[in-house]
């Protein structure tokens, strides 16, 4: 099997740029501040020893938060200009002309921005190694939380890859890509609460399947999960996100509901992303017109 | 090689191309010449299965490239009209990854791509970036990267526009070797002198539809049964122009200042009965004479830019 040519590409000119080395620089300097800062807040008001899971915990959910919020915003910056950007450069029909399937370039270009995704994670690492000497965290909930990431990212990074196919700027499908992001991080939120205020009068004592749409909620309910809610929840105080009571809620926790719909999505994205590449593409609908 | 029959493309209610025929055998170099917006890189777009027909036949090499669009590209290396590069990459590593996405054999890539570079005469350059080529440089280096797959035909879209006139005998230089290494091409312009010396066969659109084609002696034939005249006066132009136009045999009348050309379609006799006529009713008459026309002249004869003037 060949590496797909776009990919190997990509990664030979981003890792030859200064720019690629600044951002990891940059990406660390914001972990480690932000793990610093937790750890010393909580210092002061625990009068903690040396050696405290409570504290490991604190500096665990600070990185991990700040790496899926910084996640969230890189991604769709990487693919929303991916095939866009070629059109722009007038190099999209050098490569359509090609024997290169339409679902190899967009395939391609998705790894690209992925194995720079990657390598935000990976440089993390050393950071989370540290948490993880404190104790407290297992290998298996950061394990967890590097597949969640991993998930995420190409979900956001499909969604990017369909605008930027969808739209002839680079600039619009940016814009349509974060406001598709905020909708699904946010929106969703509003709906839910709206929702649920007007049908069940905020009675609801269950996770609303819409939610699943939601990274955020996502996220919250894996850092939940993995810490037993001890740290009282915020899924709990947003109605539709209910989950927290192990009597009354059963069923696959609504992070791993929502792998499942991340890739769901990302499959049909880059699916409709070769589709409309293909300069000379049957419509989806033909073999309705003849019948 | 390649077979065009009944081509139609609609944008909306206009026809960018319309009822195009063209047949090309293997080997032979064809001349696509009209003027901007005839049609000629729809065409050509449409052969390389970058935008759809309306209706229509396409065969590249008896295969129909409408439909078996995946197996044509192989066969097909194509150089748009418009292209961008990618400017953070060196000039060998750029056809490294266009030799990669036609699945080229590693063991076999660095021999294609020093061939190449040497045809192109880009050797030296092999290590800059692609960004710092010059306009010609650039424009064989996408030359280079339309053949790095050994494709059977070569499609290539006014390769010499905007080029200045060295970096143009360099491609025409280039081009020549290509014909000789048997090559079928299909080349586009908008001047005709520039493809007439080595194409086999031309043919010439306007507005879409293939106006007159076959090669290049058929076209000097066709289009020199008319002749051309020029008349040059000093003064009383539109009389002249009234008089002219009582003659039968002559048509497309095109002015300038003091300066008239039109279609000729008489004998000898006919030229001076025109002239006598003319020096009867006391026009100024400075010259006149039957025009020497060169394959510009036929193409702006041939097309309708001609008559606007
Ligand atoms: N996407 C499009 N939408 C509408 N009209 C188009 C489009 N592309 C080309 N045309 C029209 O089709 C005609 C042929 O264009 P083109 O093939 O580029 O001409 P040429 O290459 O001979 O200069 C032109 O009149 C142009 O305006
Ligand atoms: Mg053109």
């Amino acid at each position: 099997m060949m590496i797909n040519p776009v990919l190997l590409k990509e990664l030979k000119v981003k890792m030859r740029n200064w720019k690629a080395v600044a951002i990891i620089g940059g990406y660390l300097f914001i972990l480690a501040a932000v793990a610093l800062f937790i750890t010393l807040a909580n210092s002061n008001d625990m009068y903690a020893s040396t050696i405290n899971p409570q504290l490991s915990i604190g500096a665990y959910t600070g990185i991990a938060v700040i790496q899926f919020i910084l996640i969230l915003f890189i991604a769709p910056a990487l693919t929303s200009g991916a095939i866009a950007g070629e059109r722009e450069r007038q190099t999209l029909d050098l490569l359509l002309c090609t024997n290169l399937a339409p679902s190899a370039i967009v395939i391609g270009k998705l790894l690209a921005s992925m194995s720079h995704i990657l390598i935000l994670i990976i440089a993390s690492i050393p950071m989370f190694s540290i948490v993880f000497l404190y104790g407290g965290i297992s290998a298996l909930e950061i394990a967890q939380l590097f597949g969640f990431y991993i998930v995420t990212a190409i979900m956001a990074g499909s969604i990017g890859i369909f605008f930027s196919t969808y739209v002839k700027r680079t600039i619009a499908a940016t814009v349509l890509t974060y406001a598709l992001g905020i909708f699904m991080s946010f929106g969703t939120l509003l709906i839910a609460v709206f929702y649920i205020r007007i049908f069940y009068n905020f009675d609801y004592q269950s996770y609303l399947p819409l939610l699943y749409l939601n990274p955020l909620a996502g996220f919250s309910s894996l850092l939940t999960s993995q810490f037993g809610g001890q740290y009282g929840s915020i899924m709990n105080m947003i109605p539709g996100l209910y989950t927290i009571n192990p009597y009354t809620y059963k069923g696959p926790a609504p992070w791993l509901i929502n792998i499942y719909v991340n890739i769901g999505i990302s499959v049909v994205m880059l699916f409709l992303a070769s589709i409309k590449i293909n300069p000379v593409r049957r419509s989806i609908f033909s073999f309705l017109k003849k019948k | 090689m390649l077979e065009i029959k009944n081509l139609h493309k609609r944008y909306g209610k206009t026809y960018a191309v319309s009822d195009l025929n063209l047949s090309i055998p293997e080997g032979e170099i064809f001349g696509f010449v009209g003027p901007n917006g005839a049609g000629k890189s729809t065409t050509m777009k449409i052969i390389c299965g970058l935008l759809t027909a309306t209706s229509g036949e396409v065969y590249v090499d008896g295969v129909d490239a409408l439909r078996q669009n995946k197996k044509i590209k192989e066969k097909i290396g194509y150089m748009p009209d418009f292209f961008g590069v990618y400017d953070d990459l060196k000039v060998d590593e750029y056809l490294d990854f266009y030799a990669s996405v036609y699945k080229i054999k590693e063991e076999n890539k660095r021999k294609i791509i020093a061939d190449l570079l040497e045809l192109v005469d880009l050797s030296r350059k092999k290590d800059s970036y692609v960004d710092n080529l010059s306009r010609g440089m650039k424009q064989r280096l996408c030359l280079a990267r339309s053949l790095i797959h050994n494709p059977k035909i070569l499609i290539l879209d006014e390769p010499a526009s905007g080029l200045d006139p060295r970096a143009r005998v360099e491609m025409k230089a280039i081009l020549r070797n290509l014909k000789d290494m048997g090559k079928t091409i299909l080349i586009s312009s908008h001047i005709l002198s520039e493809l007439a010396e080595m194409c086999t066969s031309i043919g010439i659109i306007d507005n879409g539809k293939m106006v007159i084609s076959g090669t290049v002696s058929e076209i000097m034939q066709q289009v020199y049964s008319k002749k051309l005249i020029q008349i040059k006066v000093n003064g009383k132009l539109e009389e002249t122009v009234m008089i002219l136009k009582e003659f039968p045999f002559i048509d497309k009348i095109t002015t300038g200042e003091n300066l008239i050309q039109a279609g000729f379609d008489g004998g000898d006799d006919d030229m001076s009965r025109v002239l006598s006529s003319l020096v009867t009713r006391a026009i100024p008459v400075a010259t006149f004479a039957q025009l020497e026309g060169n394959l510009e002249d036929v193409f702006m004869k041939v097309t309708k830019g001609g008559e606007e003037k």
